[in-house]
């Protein structure tokens, strides 16, 4: 097989000291992360185990959970387009945004969109694309693909940023992340506000309930699924989940492993859109489940792979992906897969082409460490070893055409004729004796082979000269005397040596409480008060004082403390009530103040649902958001509340875990990107 | 306990290193056991199973589970990745045949990796061994996470009189070695390799010990090429010293 872009690609990667260093500073973070996530866990490995049967379990019985999904998705009132392939599901995309006339779509990340090249088909008919995300948002103005499923922009340094926002946007050149960040706020949130679509990914659909799982940190994923008229879902067959308690079991996987995040800063469970008494979200959320090849995945020895939850931890572990970055996974004609490191290096075959990308799969030494890595225990390195089998979708293992390097199979050839006969394997073996021999008689070096370049091996290592006699050779003659000198004596003492059994046992925690939960926010950089129901009004505007604000967007009465609002009119806040119809001058409004129906002590979280009185809006749009959340409601984990009757009814609802966020640039912690940069959560104490 | 073992050398033992075997020959009989050297026995197959020819994996491991089917009692290899092809490999080469798969899952049953076998099958850990000078380990990839063994080399070589045992920085990363990887993928097994060497540099030892000799000539190849002192050498090849 000819992978010379390939190689020439991986020789580039290693010489650029810029991707070098940007690389080596990803792999050192995210993994040390991902460990101390996973420390909080109480058995993670059960955890893992069972998200495997989870996953194992929905793509066994795909049609019977989509079917499931489908029904219940549409009685929430979302329109459930099935696309089989790249082109019908880019074909929906544009008849859905053709009836609404649109012109400018916001984007949130997608990988789905990403796999059939849905930017550059829209493009193509005059429909403006911006991405969000702030690393995609870079990638797309550098004119490249992501170079990581979670973190797009991981290859590129400040400086790379500094200069492409300097010559794309016309700011004054900076080195300062944070300036980058706010400019890139600025910007896109003119867009969420002006765009007529809304394009997002899902990370998990759940077929009990019909409902649609996004998360992300900085808050595209909230703006484009809530402010545009039209919401469009992207998402893979197979990125379903069978119940609540099965998605609050990849929640608790999924962020740990991408970001090292408990949960990320906003996961939004999306149902149905704007209902007639609510106050915002979109009029329409389609969802198109594209399959695209996975079908015929999963009728292959590759099924395993669509238990993928893209959560990235197998690139950020991986030793190749270290070495050489995203963009290096290319296939034949030296395009970029979307999908690299090891899950891509089996999806990328598995979708879109054996011949094309069967390559990548040979990149690897088959390490483990991605398997280790994986929260869903799926057996890269088996998998990995099926694509160089020659594998093609809809095909079991057997009768494939290996893609091994022609000279490679030949040499291989030549060894299984010799390895599977004890005589001729012992002829080579004194063959390679005899090289040796010779070898070291026109070579200063006596223990030494030093093999060409081309050979493989040559180009950094040198090889050890063949013993003129194998082991085999020798043991006949010598193992009698070994024996016998030995006389299979047992040396004293041994027995006692023996290991003493480690057991390891895991301390069963206390239940969790407020306090717990005080420690998680303030961890996330949130600030909290607690205090008694008539010191609410006092804190708010304590707050607001702090900020210089004197206009207030709020939530109604109903889902308020009885007489707050009064209190705080009375008090000089100017107060509104938003809508999706006045969002433009809710924009300027930097505060806002909403209920919270639950608290989550293990992460940190408040759940907020949306409906009649209670925009989502409210929570994502200001500066500063200020959460009242009664103590009873505070939970000990995210399982207890996503089975709460108010997620299953509500069109929309958010976790929000602590102040808006991004890692884009350089993995430097920046607050604030699309949603609030501060998050006051106010608990009030039970009487 | 367990009167006789079958030793599977493993090819690159037997061509490269046969002191290596019969250190491993010693260090078993030390520990209490007879070993036979069933005759027939070759290479598991781990190297075209690795480069995706199946067909010929098969055939190489249908010569091993032969070679050893009229020899009872545990195979013992002083290999964590050859090891690891006949435990977990075997089943994956022949899960669509009948009469072979219960061959293969017979001969995975009884194979233990080397470090495993004198740990936990014979409890022992103390060879009384000895050994001048500062050394340090690497857990090799398949012994590591494809078989679960770590504490077993680790004990036998906190054992070893004299030594001065250090740990490695990141000592379960992979030294870059995977097999025909090596050779198809020269320029990122380098890289690999020389952060490896330069963990191994930082440990201050001057030899690192594994348990593969695959890790052991792909780690001693570059030391060698790059002019270094320092030496990689098999669990073996320290626990025979007296």
């Amino acid at each position: 097989m000819m992978t010379k872009v390939f190689h020439s690609r991986i020789r580039e990667s290693l010489a650029d000291e810029n991707l070098q260093s940007a690389l080596d500073a990803n792999a050192e973070r995210r993994i040390s992360v991902r460990q101390d996530a996973f420390a909080s866990l109480i058995d993670p490995q059960g955890m893992r185990e069972r998200a495997h049967v989870v996953r194992a379990d929905v793509v066994e019985h795909l049609d019977r959970y989509l079917e499931q999904f489908t029904i219940h998705a549409q009685e929430n009132g979302m329109v459930v387009h099935p696309a089989v392939d790249a082109a019908q599901a880019i074909k929906l995309v544009l008849e859905i945004a053709g009836q609404h006339d649109a012109r400018l779509i916001a984007k949130s990340k997608t990988m789905v969109s990403e796999e059939i090249g849905l930017n550059h088909a829209l493009e193509k008919h005059s429909l403006k694309v911006i991405e969000t995300d702030l690393g995609e948002y870079i990638v797309q103005l550098r004119g490249e693909p992501p170079s990581h499923i979670i973190t797009p922009a991981v290859h590129l340094r400040r400086q790379d940023v500094g200069r492409l926002f300097h010559e794309k946007l016309g700011l004054p050149y900076t080195e300062d992340i944070s300036i980058m960040t706010n400019a890139a706020r600025r910007i896109l949130r003119q867009v969420f506000l002006d765009a007529d679509v809304g394009i997002s990914g899902v990370n998990f659909g759940v077929a009990e309930t019909g409902t649609l799982c996004v998360v992300t940190n900085e808050g595209n994923g909230r703006m484009v699924t809530t402010l545009p008229r039209v919401h469009i879902a992207l998402m893979g067959i197979e990125r379903l989940v069978p119940t609540m308690i099965d998605l609050s079991l990849m929640l608790s996987l999924l962020p740990r492993s991408a970001t090292g995040q408990k949960l990320s800063v906003y996961t939004s469970l999306l149902n149905s859109p704007r209902r007639s008494e609510d106050p915002d979200g979109p009029q329409e959320r389609h969802v198109i489940l594209v399959d695209n090849g996975r079908r015929d995945v999963q009728a292959s020895g590759l099924r395993e792979i669509l238990y993928c939850i893209r959560c990235g931890a197998c690139l950020n572990a991986c030793p190749v992906f270290r070495e050489i970055g995203g963009h290096a996974y290319v296939n034949l004609l030296g395009k970029s897969s979307p999908y690299s490191g090891p899950m891509g290096s089996v999806v990328s075959p598995a979708l879109f082409g054996q011949l094309e990308y069967g390559h990548l799969a040979r990149a690897s030494s088959l390490c483990g460490a991605c398997r280790e890595a994986c929260p869903v225990d799926i057996d890269l390195p088996k998998l990995l070893l099926r694509v160089r089998t020659g594998i093609k979708a809809n095909q079991a293992e057997s009768n494939t055409k290996p893609n091994a390097p022609g000279l490679l199979t030949v040499g291989l050839k030549l060894f299984t004729f010799a390895a599977t006969s004890p005589w001729r394997f012992a002829v080579a073996q004194r063959l390679a004796g005899i090289f040796g021999s010779l070898a070291a008689i026109f070579s200063k070096e006596k223990s030494w082979l030093r093999f060409p370049d081309f050979s493989g091996w040559g180009y950094s290592k040198d090889f050890p000269r063949p013993a003129a006699r194998s082991f085999r050779d020798r043991y006949i003659k010598k193992v009698e005397s070994l024996q016998s000198t030995n006389d299979h004596a047992i040396l004293p003492g041994l027995a006692q040596a023996a290991l003493s059994e480690i057991k390891e046992t895991n301390p069963i925690p206390a239940s969790k409480g407020i306090g717990d939960f005080e420690a998680e926010l303030i961890a996330l950089g949130g600030y909290f008060i607690s205090c008694k129901l008539d010191e609410v009004s006092h804190n708010i505007l304590e707050t607001l004082r702090v900020h210089g604000i004197d206009r207030l967007m709020v939530w109604e009465t109903p889902y308020l403390p009885v007489g707050l609002i009064e209190q705080l009119t009375k008090a000089g806040i100017l107060i509104s009530h938003p809508t999706v119809e006045t969002q433009d001058t809710n924009c300027l409004l930097r505060a806002g103040l909403t209920g919270a129906s639950a608290g989550i002590a293990d992460s940190g979280s408040v759940l907020l649902s949306g409906g009649p009185g209670r925009p989502l809006i409210a929570s994502l749009l200001p500066e500063v958001h200020i959460a009242l959340l009664w103590e009873k409601d505070v939970f000990e984990n995210l399982s207890q509340v996503l089975q709460r009757k108010d997620v299953k009814q509500a069109s929309a609802s958010v976790l929000i875990t602590g102040p808006s966020r991004t890692a884009d640039i350089e993995m430097a912690l920046t607050i604030g990107v699309h949603g609030p940069g501060e998050l006051h959560v106010i608990c009030i104490k039970s009487e | 306990m367990t009167d006789t073992v079958q030793l599977f050398v493993t090819c690159i033992i037997d061509t490269l290193y046969p002191e290596t075997g019969e250190a491993v020959v010693r260090v078993l009989q030390k520990a209490g056991v007879k070993v036979s050297f069933p005759p027939d026995q070759t290479c598991c197959g781990q190297p075209a199973f690795n480069a995706g020819l199946r067909q010929q994996a098969r055939m190489m491991a249908i010569q091993t589970m032969r070679a050893f089917e009229t020899y009872p009692g545990p195979v013992v290899v002083p290999s964590g990745s050859c090891a690891s092809m006949i435990r977990h490999s075997y089943s994956e080469l022949f899960i669509d045949d009948p009469i072979w798969l219960p061959r293969a899952l017979a001969l995975a049953k009884r194979t233990y990796e080397f470090s495993e076998y004198l740990v936990d099958r014979l409890g022992v850990t103390n060879l009384e061994a000895s050994f001048e000078g500062r050394m340090t380990y690497h857990s090799s990839c398949h012994l590591l996470r494809g078989l679960g063994v770590d504490r077993q080399p680790r004990s036998l070589l906190a054992a070893v009189h004299n030594a001065d045992l250090v740990e490695l920085p990141n000592t379960g990363d992979c030294c870059g070695f995977g097999g025909v990887f090596s050779i198809e993928h020269p320029e990122i097994s380098a890289a690999m390799l020389d952060r490896k060497i330069a963990n191994l540099e930082t440990s201050g030892a001057s030899i690192l010990v594994a348990c593969d000799a695959g890790c052991v000539t792909n780690i001693n190849g570059g030391l060698h090429r790059q002019h270094k002192s320092q030496r990689a050498v098999h669990i073996a090849d320290i626990l025979g010293k007296t």
